[in-house]
């Protein structure tokens, strides 16, 4: 792969739980995520996709193994200097939204820009306002988050998660929670930021339709990624 | 406006319930905790005021043999106790004393008094008295007798020496107004007659009911006194500074001197306990309220779970998120201490206008309040401690929850 590496990971191992509960779920896991592609890792529930995607956007951290931005090793930095990463260079999109209840869907977009700090409440008003245009919520901007639709919601989430234009975009099953048109449409929206702007994006997804579109498909079993292919290989 | 204090404020705002609930425990906490500091002190001040203003602010009294200390040995069968002062009554030379304790800069000014006990008729009554002999024009400028005067004419005492001034109490009781004659017993059987010049109201109840001021000579002939004062009160500029001031006059003239505050400790004490009970009873509800505001944010904390997850993997460090609930604590305590001082004062002001009829310890007509700004920050900072401390463990709380945990929870 020529293209430069946005994000990567080598060898993490992670174990959850205490004693008898305790699971291996991650078992020596390395994958690279290059700018302007979007990856999907696929498997069945409890294979260790979302525990990938928290180490990946440092949320977690692993027992053994390292994560890399831009081949930057970050996994010996304290939580303050990778709270720091995550608002600048990650954006993640949840399953169930997550949205700010008590804020507007503008709010919410802007929360990640508030600390940032690197822009004046105009300009922040006026990224939420472009962003949120982008998914198509151009005359939400003000209406509070809990009463916009599911799929509504979900494009608020994804318009935050550009809020800071990070280069890696990381979506815990971003379509889990929709219906097909709407599950299709975030996809797409999610697919053409990547292209247009250079993000890379990595997805875990339960949905074949949406997998096959992505540019590479990592198979997890068992805490394994067992097989990676690229859509054109 | 932080990132912290932003997500505060609308955490705060939209959780109205929880905000009143939160906000009027402060409020009541700090409004109470002024207003009966303002009562209590305020009958406190106006005992202080009354009988400085009557009594003066430091006593020079009875003479006293020094006690050459280092020349004593004590005898076999002694405890070893050091030997007792020997008093002497009266004030030896007076006017030295004076002249010499006017030179001090905190003394403003000083009168000497010649005091003696009698027993006073009028009509059919009889009252045992305290007689003060007073020189008139040294005694008004050394106590508030002028302003205590409800009654009568204090140029018509300083112009005739067979005139008196009696206190507001023993003039009900002897039945005796202002051009009124009373008879005073001097020790040799003799009634002497006075005419009421004035009538004054100290405020304190042992003095409106005893305390008679006949000029100094007339009170040295009725009560047979070789000495011509056996007192010397003084006005200080601080009275404050009047313990030290004693000390001093008793090393120097060798009298016994008396400060107020040790004049008054009995009483003193009595008001200053009264004070300290109020203050904890009250302080209790200021940490009721902080007990309050730890369960509002305690539930506000497990509410907000999953917005805690969401902050934090936007980048949102603990101390962001420890200073969001810190923040809320701030605001409520901020926005509690303004609204419940505004609430001291109106109910300060509105205690103030309740009437009372108080005629024993002291005379007041109204409740007594003291206005005194150290009740607000006193009040403030009471219950900013207590709100930080309420919202410091659910702040560390939220700080310390892993994201992770959350998010997975939420799947």
């Amino acid at each position: 792969m020529s293209a430069q590496i946005s994000l990567s990971c080598e060898h993490i191992e992670r174990y959850l739980g205490e004693e008898e509960e305790r699971v291996h779920a991650l078992r020596g896991v390395s994958l690279e995520i290059e700018t302007g592609s979007v990856h999907a890792v696929v498997g069945p529930s409890g294979c260790g996709k979302s525990s990938l995607l928290y180490i990946l956007g440092l949320l977690d951290t692993p027992d053994a193994g390292r994560v890399l931005i831009e081949a930057e090793t970050v996994s010996h930095l304290t939580d303050d200097e990778l709270a720091q990463q995550r608002n600048k260079f990650i954006g993640f999109i949840f399953q169930f939204h997550f949205l700010m209840e008590d804020f507007t869907a503008e709010e919410n977009v802007i929360i990640p820009m508030r600390k940032l700090g690197q822009l004046a409440d105009a300009q922040m008003r006026d990224r939420a306002a472009e962003l949120l245009q982008g998914v198509g919520l151009g005359d939400k901007l003000r209406r509070p988050s809990r009463h916009l639709s599911g799929g509504e919601q979900q494009r608020v989430a994804i318009a935050r998660a550009l809020a800071n234009d990070p280069k890696v975009i990381l979506a815990d099953e971003p379509t889990g929670n929709l219906d097909t048109a709407n599950s299709e449409r975030a996809f797409e929206l999610l697919q053409n930021l990547v292209h247009e702007r250079g993000k890379a994006l990595l997805l875990a997804t339960h949905n074949p339709a949406i997998a096959e579109a992505c540019d590479w498909v990592h198979e997890m079993r068992d805490g394994r990624i067992v097989e990676s292919h690229h859509r054109n290989a | 406006m932080t990132p912290p204090l932003y997500i505060a404020l609308r955490f705060l705002t939209h959780r109205k319930r929880a905000l009143l609930l939160s906000l009027s425990g402060v409020v009541f906490g700090v409004a109470i905790f002024i207003c009966t500091q303002a009562q209590t002190q305020g009958f406190s001040r106006y005992f202080i005021e009354s009988n400085i203003g009557s009594n003066g602010a430091l006593v020079v009294r009875s003479r006293f043999r020094p006690r050459y200390e280092p020349l004593m040995v004590a005898a076999k069968n002694s405890k070893g106790t050091a030997a007792r002062r020997q008093y002497f009554e009266g004030i030896t030379n007076p006017n030295e004393i004076m002249r010499v304790s006017r030179q001090f800069p905190d003394v403003v000014s000083c009168s000497p008094v010649l005091r003696g006990t009698v027993s006073a008729r009028s009509g059919f009554e009889n009252a045992t008295v305290d007689l003060y002999g007073v020189d008139p024009a040294l005694h008004a400028q050394t106590t508030d007798i002028l302003h205590q005067l409800i009654d009568g004419n204090f140029d018509d005492f300083r112009n005739n020496t067979s005139s008196i001034i009696i206190g507001s109490s023993l003039g009900e009781l002897l039945q005796a107004g202002v051009g009124d004659t009373v008879q005073l017993l001097a020790p040799n059987g003799e009634y002497w007659r006075f005419t009421v010049a004035a009538i004054a109201r100290a405020g304190i109840g042992s003095i409106d009911s005893t305390r008679i001021y006949s000029h100094a000579r007339v009170a040295q002939a009725l009560l047979q006194q070789p000495s011509g004062a056996s007192m010397i009160i003084y006005k200080l500029r601080d009275r404050n500074r009047a313990p030290v001031l004693a000390s001093r006059f008793e090393t120097l003239f060798q009298h016994n001197a008396l400060s107020w505050q040790e004049r008054e400790e009995s009483t003193l004490q009595l008001f200053l306990t009264l004070r300290m009970s109020v203050a904890i009873t009250v302080s209790l509800i200021i940490l009721l309220a902080g007990f309050g505001i730890f369960n509002v944010l305690t539930m506000s904390v497990l509410a907000k779970i999953k917005e805690i997850a969401i902050l934090r993997s936007m980048g949102y460090r603990r101390r962001d998120i420890g200073a969001i609930f810190l923040w809320q604590g701030a605001l409520i305590a901020a926005a509690g201490s303004v609204l419940g001082c505004l609430l001291g004062a109106l109910m300060t002001w509105g205690v103030s206008h309740i009437p009372i009829h108080l005629r024993g310890l002291l005379y007041t007509n109204y409740f007594l309040v003291t206005w005194d700004w150290r009740h607000y920050v006193f009040a403030t900072c009471l219950a900013l401690v207590a709100v930080f401390i309420a919202s410091y463990v659910p702040a560390r709380r939220a700080a310390e929850l892993p994201p992770v945990v959350t998010i997975r929870g939420s799947r």
